[in-house]
Formats: structure tokens, sequence, C-alpha cells
């Protein structure tokens, strides 16, 4: 299924219908009226895209998406292709399937995802992976995978999966971790892992950590070896030197278990 | 009262969230101004004293006269033809007002939101992320004896907050007053605050939450590096003796301000404060309370949660209620050309929301309810002007620590209050939607 955006949304668009289980056994005509809401008004999907059935299960998604949220939110199998940028909330609640943004992304990309795969290969917003205020826990389970940068509080609350960050992340990233792994191939941002529970950060670069977080030694993960070939394999430049290098392990935060570890490139 | 001048007694000042309730007001005889306000600070008798009922028009429709039902009925239909209405500000007005406020932003479907989320906002994400272990500001009057301010100023924002409630009065249990209390100060410079604290934290600029941070490991015997000395410019030793303190007083308050919430970390900040605060918990009794800014910006949070669950920053594009700091506060809607209908009550983002979201709001139909002239009426399709809460308008106010107080106002206005404006807007908004009664209709 292909859509493209005719009519550019005036104020947010929520449009969680634009999802392969939603689309999955309805006709071109019964997806054209699914209900998307412009603000507080209720519209169809045609009023703001044109839509064409090309026989394919892939949906594929061109315009300018930057106001449109939503997108593949609870989705548990299928592929979604955005071509260009997309809006808040992308991929929210997701267990199952795939989606690729060829542009950047707003915040909240992979909100509570348990499992999947999103792929941005621009810079995404705030909150990459993260719980919704007033919850402790953001994903469990799946991968996001930035090739751009990522904005504050990457991994909030995470507690399973795989978040990649090609460029740099900002503050606090994986605050409030349970588990799971951080990958920032750039600089971590300031404070990353405060009030971590267990769960693994790592970057290329040095960075300045809290005063609850010491030192423990500098080594060479085995794991971190594979993890780094694996996102290889997802299109990413690895050096050498980072696949065979040398990192400073640290441990924190004390003020909580103390199990969490950052895994900082020293040679 | 012509002849003779009236006298209010306990009249309440509104300007700060102090709100004193303790104000002596004179009004001349022809019952026009105040005269005198006995026991204002400075920041209060300039508010009672210049305070003037100017000869403005009623409401301006594009920048002409126009009468009250004619702007109510072009308010009415800015809003019913909005999409993404919203309604900002809130503070400096009566809980009644933000009461129809909020109404209206519910029959709308659109937005909510109050200035707490360029103040304080980061402290209400943090209260519903660790809790907040509080008290009155009289509990904390009679029984506090250590006094703890973290980036704020209290001395020139909330001039009586010393003298009324924290470090001066006496008490039965704290019969010597301020020699009875340690008085401890973190701040990022020397403040007027700062020259009356026992103690003086001259912190580095950024570095709120390390020492937080450094704090709580002290607090709760972790191991932490030493290096948070050279990050925020506090000697370890200094440290210790202070959480040792801290940890053996009989009843302590940590009161913040802005230069905490609104530096780098945010909510992290307020965050990692309130959980100092319940570490503290183990070893004594310990409380926390921002000082909070604008007059009723306490109401504000409290309104809006009663009856949205949500105290800011809160949306009903789809009928119900949802909260989300950064989705749907009003400098991040503006800022990002969301909103297609604007209302300000009381505040002016015209003058101090970023570049963009000033850009956004020139593009966009705006309505405001001010008692004087703004940036932003300026540029409103509707702009009223309204009586001035506490002085001319009674109704509901809350302090900064929650406790309700009902205003003693001076003299009458010939402007309608905020909640008249606002109710006779929603009466118009419920006609024209054909809401009959107290129940919208379901939403799409
Ligand atoms: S401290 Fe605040 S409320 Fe009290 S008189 Fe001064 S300005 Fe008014």
């Amino acid at each position: 299924m292909k859509l493209s955006l005719h009519t550019l949304p005036t104020v947010p668009l929520e449009a969680e219908v634009i999802c392969p289980d939603k689309f999955i056994g309805n006709s071109l005509d019964a997806i054209s009226a699914m209900t998307v809401m412009h603000g507080n008004q209720a519209c169809s999907l045609a009023d703001f895209f044109t839509l064409t059935d090309d026989g394919l299960e892939t949906i594929e998604v061109d315009g300018d998406l930057s106001k449109v949220k939503l997108i593949g939110s609870e989705m548990t199998q299928g592929k979604i292709i955005i071509k260009g940028s997309v809006g808040a909330h992308l991929g929210a609640l997701m267990t199952g399937g795939e989606i690729l943004v060829t542009g950047n992304a707003e915040d909240w990309v992979g909100r509570e995802i348990s499992g999947g795969r999103i792929v941005i290969k621009g810079d995404a917003g705030h909150l990459v992976g993260s719980g919704v205020r007033g919850s402790d826990t953001g994903i469990q389970g799946g991968e996001i995978i930035i090739h751009g940068n990522a904005k504050n509080e990457v991994g909030n609350g995470m507690r399973r999966g795989l978040i990649v960050i090609g460029g740099n992340s900002g503050d606090f990233t994986g605050v409030n971790m349970k588990a799971g792994t951080i990958m920032v191939l750039g600089q971590l941002g300031q404070r990353p892992g405060a009030s971590m529970v267990r769960g693994t950060i790592f970057s290329t670069q040095s960075a300045q950590l809290l005063p609850t977080f010491t030192y423990n030694t500098t080594y060479k993960p085995t794991f971190l070896k594979r993890y780094l070939i694996y996102i290889k394999k997802l299109g990413f430049t690895i050096d050498d030197a980072y696949l065979n290098g040398k990192y400073q392990s640290w441990s924190g935060d004390s003020l909580e278990l103390n199990k969490g570890e950052i895994l900082l490139f020293a040679e | 009262m012509s002849g003779s001048s009236k006298v209010i007694e306990n009249a309440i000042c509104t300007f700060c969230g102090c709100v004193c309730d303790d104000i002596e007001l004179t009004v001349d005889s022809g019952g026009k101004y105040i005269t005198q306000a006995k026991n204002a600070c400075v920041l209060g008798k300039s508010w009672f004293l210049e305070h003037k009922v100017e000869d403005f028009p009623v409401a301006l429709i594009d920048g002409k006269e126009a009468s009250l039902e004619e702007a109510v009925e072009a308010a009415a239909q800015v809003f019913v033809n909005a999409k993404f209405p919203t309604i900002y500000g809130l503070s400096d007005t009566t809980c009644e007002a933000q009461k129809e406020a909020v109404a209206i932003a519910d029959y709308l479907n659109g937005n909510i939101d109050t200035t707490t989320s360029v103040c304080h906002g980061p402290t209400g994400m943090a209260f519903q992320g660790v809790g907040e272990s509080t008290a009155s500001l009289g509990e904390i009057k009679n029984r506090a004896d250590f006094v703890m301010y973290w980036g704020g100023n209290p001395a020139e924002a909330h001039p009586r907050h010393f003298e009324r409630y924290a470090v001066n009065p006496k008490s039965h249990w704290l019969p010597n007053g301020k020699e009875d209390r340690t008085i401890a100060m973190v701040d990022i410079r020397p403040t007027q605050s700062s020259m009356i604290a026992d103690i003086f934290l001259q912190i580095k600029p950024g570095s709120d939450f390390e020492l937080l941070w450094a704090m709580r490991a002290l607090v709760k015997g972790r191991a932490f590096d030493r290096s948070v000395e050279e990050r925020t410019g506090i000697s370890l030793d200094r440290l210790e003796a202070l959480v040792q303190q801290m940890k053996d007083c009989q009843f302590g308050v940590l009161f913040f301000g802005m230069g905490l919430t609104m530096t780098r970390g945010r909510h992290f900040n307020a965050g990692a404060l309130l959980q100092l605060v319940t570490d503290l918990n183990d070893f004594t009794h310990f409380v926390s309370l921002p000082t909070r800014g604008h007059g009723n910006v306490t109401g504000a949070d409290n309104v809006v949660s009663w009856q949205t669950g949500y105290p800011f920053g809160v949306n009903f594009n789809r009928g119900y209620p949802r909260f989300n700091p950064g989705e749907f506060t009003t400098a991040d809607v503006l800022g990002r050309g969301e909103a297609d209908a604007l209302c300000v009550i009381a505040s002016d983002p015209g003058s101090n929301f970023s570049a963009k979201a000033i850009e956004h709001i020139k593009s966009i139909p705006v309505i405001t309810l001010d008692p004087k002239p703004t940036v932003t009426s300026q540029h409103a399709k509707v702009a009223f002007t309204t009586a001035t809460y506490g002085i001319n308008v009674p109704g509901t106010v809350y302090r900064m620590d929650n406790v309700p107080l009902s205003l003693r106002p001076a003299f009458d206005s010939p402007f309608p209050s905020d909640e008249m404006v606002l109710r006779a807007i929603k009466e118009r908004i419920c006609e024209l939607r054909g809401i009959t009664s107290n129940h919208k209709p379901v939403a799409a």
C-alpha cells in the first residue's frame, strides 16, 4: 500500500491507523475512510493522503510527515517505510514488525515498545525508547536504530532491548535504566546513566560521569565486539580500533543497585 | 463610601506566591485607588498603590473598540472554528476563572496550559516521578529548625518569606526565632538572601544535579567519586558537615526556586532534590516546597489537576485529557507552529516566548484577557480588559504551600472579571456547539 501526503496538516495529525495490523484484510475504500484526528477534528485518511494499492503488504508513506504522529503505533507485524521525516510517537507500543524512516523523527520514537525494529536514517528527538511520563518503564524489547543524533533521555527507564545512536546522544542517556543496551557511537551528553539499576551504556568517546559511578578496570569486553559486528551489518561504519580496542568499565549508579555499567573506549 | 476613606483589614496580596493575608488597605474616599497598604513589602506596596482603574475600552476586536457582547461572540467564533485551540496563562487570576478556562478547553477538545510550564513545570514532573513530602508554611514556621533555600532569592522575589514563614518567626518550638534555626543557601552567586544565611554554598553553575547526587550518596552512605569537589566547587568536608547537620535536625525544609528547575537538567534537578528529601526521611523529618512566583500559579496547578488529573500541559483533542510536557506545553506547541488559535489569560507570551513562537502567535487569531494592554494583546484579534483579581475581584487563590485563601477586594472596577468573560464565552461556545447539558457530546 502506498500513501502520499497531498494536504499538509495545519495542526498535528494523529494517524495511528497507518499500521499494517489495521490495513491487513481491508479494502482500499475501507482504508481510505479510516479515521485520523486533525487536532480536535475527526477526518478520514483520504483527506490527507492519496492511497494506491500496489498489492504489497508493506506500507510506503511519503511527504512531509513532521506533524503526523503515532504512525505504526501498536504494530505487531509487517513493515512501514517512511520516505521523509516523521512526527512524534513513531511506533509507540510496537511489539513486532519493522519501521524505516529515511529522514528525521521527532520526539518519543519507539515509546514503550517491546519488540520489532525501528530504523531512523536521520536524527531523532528527545525520549527515544522511553516510557511515558509517570511510568518508570521504557522499552521492554526490540531494537531502535538511529543513524544520526538523538536528543535527551534516550532509553529512559529501559528494561530490555537495544538502542543504537550513530551520532551523539543528549543529556541523561539511559536514565533510570533497568536493563538492556544503549550504544552511542558519538559523544554521550551530560549525566548518562543517572539512577540506572542495571544495563549497559557504551560510547566510543570519553565522557564525564556522575560522582556515583566508580571505575573498575580497562579491558576488552568480548560481547562488545559481537555487538559492534552486529551493528556494522546494520549499515554503520565501525572503525577497527573500536572492534579490537580496550574499554574503561565504570559501575553505577551507587544510589541504586550499582549494577549498571558504562563502557567508554580507552585505546 | 464617598466622604470617608475605607479600610480593609486582612486583605490579601497576590503579587507573589507568598500571598500575604495580613495587609491593611486604605481606600481613598472616592473609592478609586488605594492610599495605604500596611504590612505589605515593597513589591506588594507598589502592586496595591500603583493600581488605578484606567480608561481602557472594555474590549477591542482587531484593534477597534467593541462592546463586551460583540467581543464574547467574536472570541467564541475564534474558538469553535479552531482545530487546535490553546489556552495559556492563568497564574494571575482566581481559581473560579481558571475553572471556566478548563471547561472551555474541555468543551472545545482543545489544549490547556499554565505559566507553570515555564517556571516550576519540571517540579510538577518530578512530583509525578518521585513524589512529594511536604508541609504547610504554618507548620514550617512553627517547627522547622533547619531551613535551606536552593536556587532562589526570596529576599528579592518573595520579600516576606523570611519574616512571615521560614526564618524570623518565633513559635512555641522555636522561641528565639532565627537563632533557633539554621539557614542554609545554595546558589551560583551571592545574593541578598545569601547574606542572612548561616551556611552558604556557592556552587559552580550547572552543577546542582552533581551536588545533590553527592549529598544523596552521603546521606545513604554510598560510594561516590571525589571529583565532585572540583565539579561543584564545594569541598567534601563542608558537604559532609552540612549533610550531618541535615540528618541531625528535628524538622528540615528545602525550598527551591527556578535556579534549580529552569537550568540544564530541569525535572531531573527537581527530582534529585525531592529524592534527597526522601532519603533524609530515613533519619529525621524533612519536607520540600517549591517557592512559586505568581500570585495564584499554585491555584492554577490545583484547579487544572482536580479537573483534568494533570497540573499543566493538558490536551483534550481526543475528548479525554492527556498530559505530556514538551508535546502539549504552550511554548512548544507555538514554537512548532501547531496551535491555530490562542487564548491568553493574564500573561504575556508575546514578550517572553522564543522568536519562533512569537512569530507563530502573530500568524494565528489570539484572544487576550488582561487588566492592561500587553505585547500579546497588541496582536490580538479579541482583547478584553478585565478587573484585577485581589484588588477589584473576589475569589480564591492558593498560597505556594497549597493553602487556599479567599480574596478581600478593595473597590469595584468598571471592568468584568476574567471569570465573567470566560463564563460568557463558554456559554456561547456551548450554544454554538449545541451542548445543552453539562455533558459534552462523545468525542470522535
Ligand atoms: S511577600 Fe509577596 S505576597 Fe507578601 S506582600 Fe510582598 S509581594 Fe505581596
